[in-house]
């Protein structure tokens, strides 16, 4: 791949792959050091790629497993029973447009990390369920179970969010006009 | 299908995505049609989905990320200026020549030549000093291809290894002995190579047919006879990745 080939794939390819490191990883610094040491494997290696259409699932994918692997090393994963990990559904919907980034953020990330994963490929937009299936190694239907339990667990999340935001607003009592004297 | 089994699917559905031509949605999707209260669940659904995937694309993204991206990646990228490439030419030119010497020494007995030789074959790919005869992602092509050039090929690929997406195919012959090889994409990101060779059957290297497992240097192999075919699967990593390809 050319200098300018690669250019462009960085360009088109860091903010998705950060934003997807930063939901995974929770730490902007960790974010930041997963995207670059994904492109630096791929400047290493990615040459083998015949197919440069695969670019970008090989860029999540890589970035995906490099997480997997850098969290094995810290700390073993909780052993969550995905079957048994039933999340009521939400009869009501938070307003996530009444939220700021950062809650939305913290929320996302507050979501157990085998439902985070797809949910952050779902909503970023950049690949089919398919393809999410693919990249995560696991079958269509787990996909669609993770992200039908990952959703209802990032709304619950959200309320808590809202509730706390809505906590915070302070009803000031009006003033009263001062009676004149004299 | 009931609205609990619709709405399962609807989870995943995206109005204009890359999914919405998808025919699995169109029985959820008539069903939300006809149903108000799943229509109206789906609508704010969709809604929700929405403002999620607006505020995600907001989350700023580092100033410096791009730039040091593309600094260090110079550093990690195979050097390529032209000093450096008649270098490293001159290096294997001394290295074959030298090398050469010492490997039949040195090399592990129980690998036979037209496998050192293959994984020459697949490390001169890999580095892109020598090109595939034939390409393509589907290996049923590349075995038809390999069969009307009466190369060697498998009846049928071994476990695991139907499922991986191949990438081309190259044949050669190491002392009359005709040879191919298929190389294959790991989920990984790396290689698995699987060799057919027809040794014949005086040989007296011929191998058996249980699977041996043999590692050489950073490779480890597999090989097995079935009938007048001898294979080779081989991959840079360890025994278990190899054998999760037999099963």
């Amino acid at each position: 791949m050319s200098e300018a080939d690669f250019q462009q794939l960085v360009a088109r390819q860091y903010a998705p792959l950060y934003r997807f490191a930063l939901s995974l990883s929770k730490s902007e610094a960790d974010a930041a050091d997963l995207t670059q040491q994904t492109f630096f494997l791929w400047a290493s290696k990615g040459g083998q790629l015949r197919d440069r259409s695969k670019a970008k699932s090989w860029l999540f994918t890589t970035l995906y497993r490099e997480f997997l692997s850098r969290r094995r090393r810290e700390v073993r994963f909780p052993n969550v029973e995905l079957d048994d990990a039933r999340e009521e559904e939400m009869s009501i919907l938070p307003n996530v447009n009444a939220l700021d980034g950062v809650s939305i953020l913290q929320a996302l990330q507050e979501v157990d990390e085998p439902f985070r994963a797809p949910l952050t490929l779902f909503y970023l937009e950049q690949f089919s369920y398919r393809e999410i299936a693919d990249l995560l190694d696991v079958p269509i239907g787990t996909v669609m179970s993770r992200l039908s339990r990952g959703k209802a667990q990032l709304r619950r999340r959200l309320l808590s969010q809202q509730e706390i935001a809505d906590q915070k607003i302070v009803s000031f009592q009006p003033e009263k006009p001062r009676e004149s004297h004299g | 299908m009931d609205n609990r089994e619709a709405k399962f699917i609807l989870n995943v559905y995206r109005p204009g995505g890359q999914d919405a031509s998808d025919p699995r949605f169109s029985e959820a999707l008539d069903q939300a049609r006809r149903d108000p209260m799943l229509e109206r669940w789906f609508s704010e659904s969709i809604a929700f989905d929405t403002a999620m995937t607006e505020k995600l694309r907001a989350i700023e993204v580092p100033p410096d990320l791009r730039e040091n991206i593309l600094a260090g990646a110079k550093v990690s990228r195979p050097l390529r200026s032209p000093f450096i490439k008649w270098a490293i030419a001159a290096a294997l030119i001394s290295m074959a020549i030298f090398g050469s010497l010492i490997w039949h020494a040195a090399r592990p007995a129980h690998l036979a030549g037209w496998q050192s030789q293959a994984l020459d074959v697949v490390s001169s790919l890999v580095r892109n000093e020598s090109s595939f005869d034939a390409q393509s992602h589907n290996a049923d092509q590349l075995l038809a291809w390999l069969r009307a050039n009466h190369a060697p090929a498998a009846q049928k690929l071994p476990g695991n290894l139907g499922k991986l997406e191949s990438i081309g195919c190259k044949t050669f012959s190491w002392n009359g002995i005709p040879v191919s090889v298929i190389c294959f994409m790991r989920p990984d990101g790396g290689l698995v190579h699987l060799v057919s060779a027809n040794v014949p059957t005086s040989s007296a290297r011929r191998p058996k047919t249980a699977p041996g497992f043999v590692r050489q240097g950073e490779w480890a192999t597999v090989t097995w006879r079935e009938g007048d075919t001898t294979y080779m699967l081989a991959l840079e990593g360890s025994r278990d990745q190899l054998r999760s390809y037999l099963l």
